[in-house]
C-alpha cells in the first residue's frame, strides 16, 4: 500500500475511536478505558481485553463543570464528559493512574458521574527504583488484575504476559524508528500525529503491522524540505487546527517529547524475568525523563536539549496543557536550560476547549522568523 | 499567623494558649535562623511530611507553606507570585510553591523570613504538586531532596502494601539523612517525640471538639492560627502542653458561658478548605456581622496523629485529609458536622489546590444530603489575593444564611 493509503488509514482510526470501539465490541472483545499518562496495558491486553486510550476530546463542557472547578485540565474535564455523555458506552472499565492531582480528582468524580463505568485506580510508586518502589508497583498491579477480572470475566496468566509484552516491545521499537524516520522524511505534523494517535485505539499487534509498512516506506521516500525544524514538548498535541498551522508555515516537527506521543514509547518492558509482573514493575523503575515521575535531577531537562540538538531542531515549541501543573513546574527549568545552550523557546497554552488557532499562528510565525 | 499580635490591644498574658501557640510558631522561625547563624544545616520541609522524622535526629526545618501562608495573610503574596510568574511559573500553579519559589530567588521577605534550604524533605501525601515543586527547589539549589511518596489511597482503608512502601522509605530516609547530616537516629527519642506528638494530637481533637457546645466555646478561625503549630511543632514537648491550656481555656468559656466567638452565635457552619489568607479579615467579618461562627473544619480531625508505633504512623501519614478517598472524606466531614451541630457549609474553591477542590462539589453535595444542610460554595485562593471576590464571597455567604435561616423556620414549622 502506498504511504498516502496507510496515513488516511490510520487518520480514519485516530478521528473515529468510537468506530473502533465498536469493532472491538462487535468481535466480542471487551475493551477497557486507559487514562493519561502510563497504564500497564500490557497487562490489560493478556488478559484478552482491548486497551484504548483516553485524552478527552475537543468539546464544550457542561455536565462536567458540575463535578470540577473549571481550574481542572481540560483533559480530565472532557474524559468525564464524554464518558457522561455516554461516548464510551461498552467498555467495561476505566484504569486512572495516580501520576497527578488531576487524574486523582478523575478517579474520585468517575464514580459517581458514570456509574455504570467502574473506575479502576492504579497507584504508581513515585520512589520507583528501589525494590520496595518495584514490590509496591506489583502489588498495584495486581489490584488493577484483580479489579479488571471482577469488570470483564477476564482471567490473567503469566504466559499471555509474557507474549503480550513482547508485542508491546516491538510495537515501542517500530513506533521509536518512525518517530526517528519521520524527523528526515517527508511527512506533515498532522500525518505524524495520526500515527500516534490511532495507536491508542488500535490492538498494538495490527498497530505495529501498518507502522512496518509506513517506516519502510518513509525509508525510501522524499526526504524533508522544511528550513524551519522544531522539537515539541507537552502532554498532548492533539488539534489537528494547530498542527496544520505548522505544516501551512513549513515548521517541521522533528522530535518530541509530547507525553501521549514519543514518551510512551521510551521504556521497554525486561523480558526475561521469571515473574512478567516483575519484568512490568522494572520497566517502571526503569522510566524516566518524564515530568509525571519523580525527577530529582530533572534529566528530562537535559534530554530535551540532547534530542532537539541531535534532531537539528532549532527551537523547543511546548504545546502547555492549561492547569497540568506537573508540565507547567518543569516549563521553568527547561526554559532555562535551552536559553543556556542557545534554543530558542516558545510555550503555547493549550486546551481542549480552543476554537481560535490565530494567536498561536501569530507566535508559530513570529517564532519561525526568530529560529 | 500564629503570633499575630496587635498593637493597640493590651499585652496578652503569658500564660494564655494564644500566646504559647504564637510563640512556638514564631521561635520555629527563630530557631531556624539562629541554627543556620550557626552553621548548621537547615532543611525546608512539607507540612505533612513526618515531623517525627526531622524531630527525632534533632534536625532544624522551616515550613515553606507556612512561610506563604504568613507571608500572605500579611500582603505579600501578589508581590512574590508575580515574581515567580516574570520567571516563567504558570499563575495556575499552587500560590504557595510561586511565593516559595520565589522567596528563593528574591531570598528576603519581610513579611516572614527564613533561612534558604540545605535540603528538602518532601511527601506528597498532600498533592503531588509538592514533588514537582520540591523537585524545583533542589535543581535551583543543587541540595538533596528527601521523598517520602505516599500515593493518594482510592480505597477506604490503607492497604498494608502501601504501609509497608511506606514504612521501607521511612528508614530509607532516616538512613540517608543520618549520613548527610550527621546526626544520629535514637529509638528512644523517638519514643518521647511520638508521646508529645500523641499528647498535641489528642488535646488538639478534644479542643477542636468543644465546638459540640452550643454556643460553640471559640470562633473557629482560632484553629486556621493554632493548626500552624499542629503542623510544624507537634513533636515538641510545648505544643502538647500550649494544646491542652487551649482546651482548658475552651472548657472554661463552656462552663462560663463565654466564646472567643464575639457576639451572639446564630448560626453554626463547618467551614471547608484552606483559609484565604490574603483576605482573613473579611472572611472572617463577612461571617461574623451576620452572627455565623464556623464552629468546625476538617482541621479539627487532621492532625490525629495519634498511633502506638513505627507502622501505626506510617499509616497515620497515609490517611491525612487530601490522601484519602471520596467516600472518607465525606464520612469524617459528615461527622463532624453532627457532633458539632453545624447548619450549614461554606466551601472555599481554592484555585491553589487541585485535589483539595477537584472532587468538592460532588462531596459537599453528598454531605449536604446526609446532613440535611445548605451548601455553598465561593471561589477563592489561599494565598493569590487576585483570585477572591468580596462581592461574590458577601453574596454567597448572605444566601447561605438565608437558606439556614429557611431551614430553622422549616424546623420550628414541624
Ligand atoms: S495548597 Fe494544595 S496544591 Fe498547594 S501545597 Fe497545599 S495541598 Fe498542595
Amino acid at each position: 500500500m502506498a504511504v498516502k493509503e496507510l496515513f488516511a488509514q490510520l487518520h480514519e482510526i485516530a478521528e473515529n475511536p468510537r468506530a473502533q470501539l465498536d469493532k472491538y465490541l462487535a468481535q466480542g472483545k471487551k475493551v477497557v478505558a486507559v487514562a493519561p499518562i502510563y497504564t500497564p496495558e500490557e497487562i490489560i491486553h493478556s488478559m484478552g481485553i482491548v486497551p484504548m486510550g483516553v485524552w478527552g476530546a475537543d468539546l464544550e463542557l457542561n455536565e462536567a463543570k458540575k463535578y470540577f472547578p473549571a481550574f481542572i485540565s481540560a483533559i480530565v474535564q472532557s474524559i468525564l464528559e464524554c464518558g457522561i455523555r455516554g461516548d464510551y458506552k461498552g467498555v467495561s472499565a476505566l484504569v486512572v493512574p495516580s501520576l497527578c492531582d488531576n487524574l486523582m480528582v478523575l478517579g474520585q468524580n468517575w464514580k459517581y458521574a458514570v456509574p455504570d463505568i467502574p473506575y479502576v485506580p492504579m497507584s504508581y510508586p513515585q520512589n520507583r527504583k528501589p525494590a520496595y518502589g518495584k514490590k509496591f508497583c506489583k502489588a498495584s498491579y495486581e489490584r488493577v488484575i484483580n479489579d479488571l477480572t471482577i469488570a470483564t470475566g477476564c482471567k490473567y496468566s503469566h504466559p499471555a504476559l509474557r507474549e503480550s509484552i513482547k508485542i508491546y516491545n516491538e510495537h515501542n521499537a517500530v513506533m521509536r524508528e518512525f518517530a526517528e524516520l519521520a524527523s528526515e522524511a517527508k511527512i506533515s505534523a498532522v500525518e505524524r500525529h495520526d500515527v500516534f494517535k490511532s495507536a491508542w485505539f488500535m490492538l498494538k499487534e495490527e498497530h505495529t503491522a501498518i507502522v512496518k509498512q509506513i517506516n519502510e516506506e518513509l525509508k525510501n521516500g522524499p526526504k524533508a524540505d522544511e528550513t524551519a525544524r522544531v522539537y515539541v514538548s507537552g502532554v498532548l498535541a492533539d488539534a489537528p487546527q494547530l498542527l496544520k498551522v505548522f505544516d501551512d508555515n513549513g515548521v517541521k516537527i522533528v522530535f518530541d517529547d509530547v507525553a501521549a506521543e514519543s514518551r510512551q514509547y521510551r521504556t521497554d518492558c525486561p523480558e526475561d524475568f521469571q515473574d512478567p509482573i516483575d519484568g512490568m514493575a522494572q520497566k517502571w523503575a526503569n522510566m524516566d525523563n518524564c515530568s509525571f515521575l519523580y525527577d530529582r535531577d530533572k534529566k528530562r531537562v537535559g534530554m530535551i536539549v540532547e534530542q532537539a540538538k541531535a534532531h537539528k531542531a532549532q527551537g523547543v515549541i511546548v504545546l502547555m496543557t492549561k492547569f497540568s501543573d506537573t508540565e507547567e513546574f518543569d516549563f521553568v527549568p527547561i526554559k532555562r536550560a535551552c536559553e543556556k545552550e542557545g534554543i530558542q523557546i516558545l510555550n503555547i497554552e493549550v486546551d481542549r476547549q480552543m476554537v481560535n488557532y490565530e494567536q498561536a499562528s501569530t507566535m508559530i510565525q513570529a517564532f519561525k522568523e526568530m529560529i | 499567623m500564629g503570633e499575630e499580635v496587635k498593637k493597640s490591644r493590651p499585652a496578652p498574658d503569658p500564660n494564655s494558649a494564644k500566646f504559647k501557640l504564637g510563640k512556638i510558631a514564631a521561635d520555629a522561625y527563630t530557631d531556624a535562623i539562629a541554627a543556620k547563624e550557626r552553621g548548621e544545616l537547615v532543611g525546608w520541609c512539607a507540612s505533612n511530611f513526618p515531623v517525627e522524622i526531622p524531630e527525632t535526629l534533632g534536625l532544624y526545618v522551616c515550613y515553606p507553606e507556612n512561610q506563604a501562608a504568613g507571608i500572605a495573610a500579611r500582603g505579600g503574596g501578589v508581590r512574590l507570585c508575580n515574581e515567580a510568574e516574570s520567571e516563567g511559573y504558570s499563575n495556575d500553579i499552587c500560590a504557595y510553591a510561586r511565593i516559595s519559589l520565589a522567596y528563593l530567588k528574591v531570598k528576603d521577605a519581610p513579611e516572614q523570613n527564613m533561612p534558604q534550604p540545605d535540603f528538602v524533605l518532601c511527601c506528597n501525601n498532600i498533592c503531588n504538586c509538592m514533588i514537582k515543586w520540591y523537585e524545583n527547589i533542589a535543581i535551583e539549589r543543587n541540595i538533596p531532596m528527601y521523598l517520602i511518596d505516599i500515593p493518594y489511597n482510592p480505597d477506604y482503608e490503607v492497604s498494608d502494601a502501601e504501609v509497608e512502601y511506606v514504612r521501607e522509605q521511612f528508614w530509607d530516609v532516616i538512613h540517608s539523612l543520618e549520613e548527610y547530616t550527621g546526626k544520629k537516629w535514637s529509638d528512644e527519642k523517638f519514643k518521647e517525640v511520638m508521646e508529645y506528638s500523641g499528647k498535641a494530637s489528642r488535646m488538639w481533637i478534644e479542643a477542636t471538639s468543644q465546638a459540640k457546645y452550643i454556643p460553640s466555646p471559640f470562633n473557629g478561625f482560632d484553629l486556621l492560627n493554632h493548626m500552624a503549630v499542629m503542623v510544624t511543632a507537634r513533636g515538641k514537648k510545648e505544643a502538647g502542653e500550649a494544646m491542652e491550656q487551649l482546651l482548658k481555656e475552651y472548657k472554661e468559656n463552656h462552663e462560663n458561658g463565654t466564646s472567643t466567638f464575639r457576639g451572639e452565635e446564630k448560626y453554626r457552619i463547618m467551614f471547608e478548605g484552606i483559609a484565604c489568607w490574603p483576605w482573613l479579615r473579611v472572611t472572617s467579618t463577612g461571617l461574623k456581622s451576620r452572627g455565623i461562627n464556623m464552629v468546625t473544619t476538617i482541621y479539627a480531625d487532621a492532625f490525629g496523629f495519634i498511633y502506638d508505633d513505627f507502622d501505626g504512623m506510617c499509616r497515620a501519614y497515609a490517611n491525612v485529609p487530601n490522601s484519602m478517598n471520596l467516600e472518607q472524606s465525606r464520612d469524617k466531614r459528615i461527622k463532624l458536622c453532627k457532633d458539632n451541630h453545624v447548619e450549614g457549609l461554606l466551601v472555599h474553591t481554592n484555585r491553589s489546590c487541585k485535589l483539595w477542590s477537584g472532587f468538592m462539589p460532588e462531596m459537599s453535595r453528598q454531605i449536604g444530603e446526609a446532613c440535611g444542610i445548605p451548601v455553598v460554595s465561593f471561589d477563592g485562593d489561599q494565598a493569590d489575593a487576585r483570585n477572591f471576590s468580596e462581592a461574590q464571597y458577601d453574596t454567597r455567604v448572605q444566601g447561605l444564611m438565608e437558606l439556614m435561616e429557611a431551614n430553622k423556620a422549616g424546623k420550628e414549622d414541624k
